[in-house]
């Protein structure tokens, strides 16, 4: 929310003529054909499809973990098909929170740690740092749990830390691949009304892969996947 | 995270791994403590001994060969020597303890001669000089015995066939411990001679002082040469050389050890990198998970390799200190075979063990850290999912 020039309008996300092909073994593997694709700041976008279909490559496209085989993707103003890696490191970790779908918290770390983690690469002072923390653990509800070790947490709990762990730098863009996949239906509800809060009340532009319809109704709007090309694009019901 | 804070925890995270792999190198590194420490003093030694210029006439056939007692003499009229006398081990036990300390069979008049930086009481010199089966202690075991001039010290032969009655008349001090008694030659050669035992006129080896020490090679090559057509030719060397001879016994220790401790930290490595690989894999989704959120691969890469080498450095201080534990006691025990203590001797020795064991750290943290800096990302992920 920083980004002065997000705010004219420009979208955060803008993916265009994007394919994306894998090698292996001399045989070439086509996964995503001319996908476009974009997002203003403050979109909530669910994108459903079939096992395969290209999702999570898509949304690590996005995300900066890697990179188109042609077309571009611009994201938060930054061209990411010809970005070095060291540099593609430093982006990630000013602009994009990553939720993933089993949590990946450092087991060795404590709530609070893991969330402090991506904060540790920023030049905040100590202090600052714990301010940060602590405001994200607030937002997930788990100040009470700070020095729990991810063992010591149910699964949506520690979705929860990671959830922290994600918007404790305040990234523009949070990407999320299955988040509830792992889940029950209750703490996959929670999980999914904090997803909410970020979007309605941080303003934070979230891009979500999920299986689960209604999951994907939550989001602002559906856009499904299949062999590649994406098909469909609905408006959720939400506002 | 501190990085630091961040390994040491990583350090915690399998206890009983970390432990094992902690005193697999510490227990390895203790046994090349103890050799390089005994090689270290055993130079150290001999460079104290170089100083003061003594050379030792042997049969050329070794300890077992004899030396005729004449020999001293001859000694002494060469050219460039200013003090000889027999030493002859005896290798006695004292009461029910089985050769405690060393003895040798000397010439009361010449031994403070050869040994001139040993300083003693001129009456108490005079009293052995006069007393037949008088000795002398160096002060550090009479203070360790307990005994005190006048005292009688009575040792059963096991080499020779003939036991002596001594009496202590005098202690000396030397700069180093020498854990030794001194008693008259003559004592037991007559001693043996009235039994009509074995072993008699021999003079074991000849200790002798050089008038300078540029001379002594001229006048062990002399030596030797004067006495090559005799029935009994001799081997003269540097005291130093002599002691590395003993060092030597076994063969050659030497590239024995180091040989052995090249396998050693070979092996080691090995093991240190197998452990910090496993280590790794199960935490492929972790490194891709930091990845992610922006760690660059310095950053992982010092990680990891701050990992393996904490680990294996902790494991080689842990060995140094026990080797050298195991040195200083062996020393307080057995000073005739350890004779420096560990504080006598630090020196590089000490710095290339530890210096060793951060290398083993370090090399075997390599390939592991490696692969993870240049995992990517993606398939670090796929891994688990
Ligand atoms: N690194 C890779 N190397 C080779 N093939 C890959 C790689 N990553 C993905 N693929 C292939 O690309 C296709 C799409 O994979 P992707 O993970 O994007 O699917 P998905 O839609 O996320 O599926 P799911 O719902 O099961 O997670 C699959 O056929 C997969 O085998
Ligand atoms: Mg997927």
């Amino acid at each position: 929310m920083s980004e002065a020039h997000l705010d004219n309008g420009e979208p955060v996300v803008a993916v265009h003529d994007v394919c994306k092909e894998f090698y292996r073994d001399a045989i070439t593997i086509p996964v995503l054909s001319g996908i476009n694709l974009e997002l203003k700041r403050g979109d909530y976008l669910a994108l459903m499809g079939p096992s395969g279909s290209g999702k999570s490559t898509l949304l690590n496209l996005v995300a900066g973990l890697d990179r188109p085989t042609s077309g571009t993707v611009t994201v938060c103003g930054q061209s990411l098909e010809s970005t070095s890696e060291s540099k593609l490191a430093r982006w990630r970790s000013r602009h994009i929170g990553f939720i993933f779908q089993l949590y990946n918290l450092i087991p060795v770390l404590t709530a609070f740690e893991n969330v402090e983690l991506p904060l540790t690469l920023t030049s905040l002072s100590r202090r600052e740092r714990r301010e940060h923390v602590e405001a994200a653990l607030q937002v997930v509800g788990l100040s009470d749990r700070s020095h729990h070790y991810p063992r010591q947490l149910s699964g949506g709990q520690e979705q929860r830390v990671s959830i922290a762990r994600a918007i404790a730098t305040d990234p523009t863009l949070i990407v999320a691949d299955e988040p509830t996949g792992d889940l029950d239906a209750k703490s996959a509800g929670e999980i999914l009304d904090l997803m909410e809060r970020l979007n309605r009340e941080f303003h934070k532009t979230i891009i979500m892969v999920t299986h689960d319809p209604d999951a994907a109704v939550r989001a602002k709007q559906i856009v499904h996947l299949q062999k590649g090309v994406l098909v469909e694009k609905t408006h959720a019901g939400q506002e | 995270m501190h990085t630091l804070f961040y390994i040491w925890r990583n350090l915690k995270r399998n206890k009983l791994r970390s432990a094992l792999t902690i005193l697999s190198v510490g227990f390895s590194l203790a046994l090349m403590t103890v050799l390089n420490g005994y090689t270290a003093m055993q130079d150290a030694w001999g460079a104290e001994s170089e100083k003061y210029h003594r050379i030792v006439v042997l049969n050329i056939q070794g300890f077992s060969g004899m030396l005729p007692i004449a020999y001293v003499d001859r000694v002494r009229g060469t050219e460039g020597i200013r003090a000889a006398t027999p030493y002859a081990w005896y290798g006695g036990n004292y009461k029910d303890e089985q050769m405690p300390f060393a003895q040798f069979g000397c010439d009361p008049k010449a031994a403070f001669g050869v040994w001139d930086e040993f300083s003693i009481d001129p009456k108490q010199l005079e009293e052995w000089q006069k007393t037949r089966n008088g000795c002398v202690v160096d002060r550090r075991l009479a203070d360790k015995r307990g005994w005190k001039i006048g005292e009688r010290i009575p040792l059963k032969g096991t080499f020779y066939q003939f036991d002596l009655d001594l009496v202590l008349c005098g202690v000396w001090d030397s700069p180093k411990n020498t854990d030794s008694l001194w008693f008259n030659w003559l004592y037991l050669d007559e001693g043996l001679r009235e039994k009509n035992a074995q072993g008699t006129g021999n003079a074991g080896t000849i200790f002798a002082q050089v008038t300078s020490s540029d001379a002594t090679a001229k006048v062990c090559q002399t030596l030797d040469e004067r006495f090559a057509s005799s029935d009994n030719p001799t081997r003269t060397q540097t005291e130093s050389a002599f002691f590395q001879m003993f060092a030597d016994m076994a063969g050659n220790v030497r590239a024995y050890i180091f040989y052995i401790g090249l396998a050693v930290v070979f092996s080691l490595t090995l093991v240190a990198a197998t452990s910090m690989a496993v280590s790794m894999r199960e935490r492929t989704s972790e490194i891709a998970v930091l990845k992610a959120i922006g760690f660059s691969r310095r950053r992982v890469l010092v990680t990891i390799l701050g990992e393996a080498s904490s680990i294996t450095f902790l494991g080689g201080c842990l060995g140094v200190a026990l080797g050298c534990s195991f040195l200083e006691l062996a020393h307080r025990a057995a000073s005739q075979i350890v004779p420096l203590s560990v504080s006598e001797m630090l020196g590089p020795w000490l710095a290339y063990l530890l210096a060793s064991a951060a290398g083993i750290g370090l090399v075997s943290g390599i390939v592991p850290a490696v692969r993870a800096a240049q995992l990517s990302v993606i398939d670090g992920l796929r891994r688990v999912v």
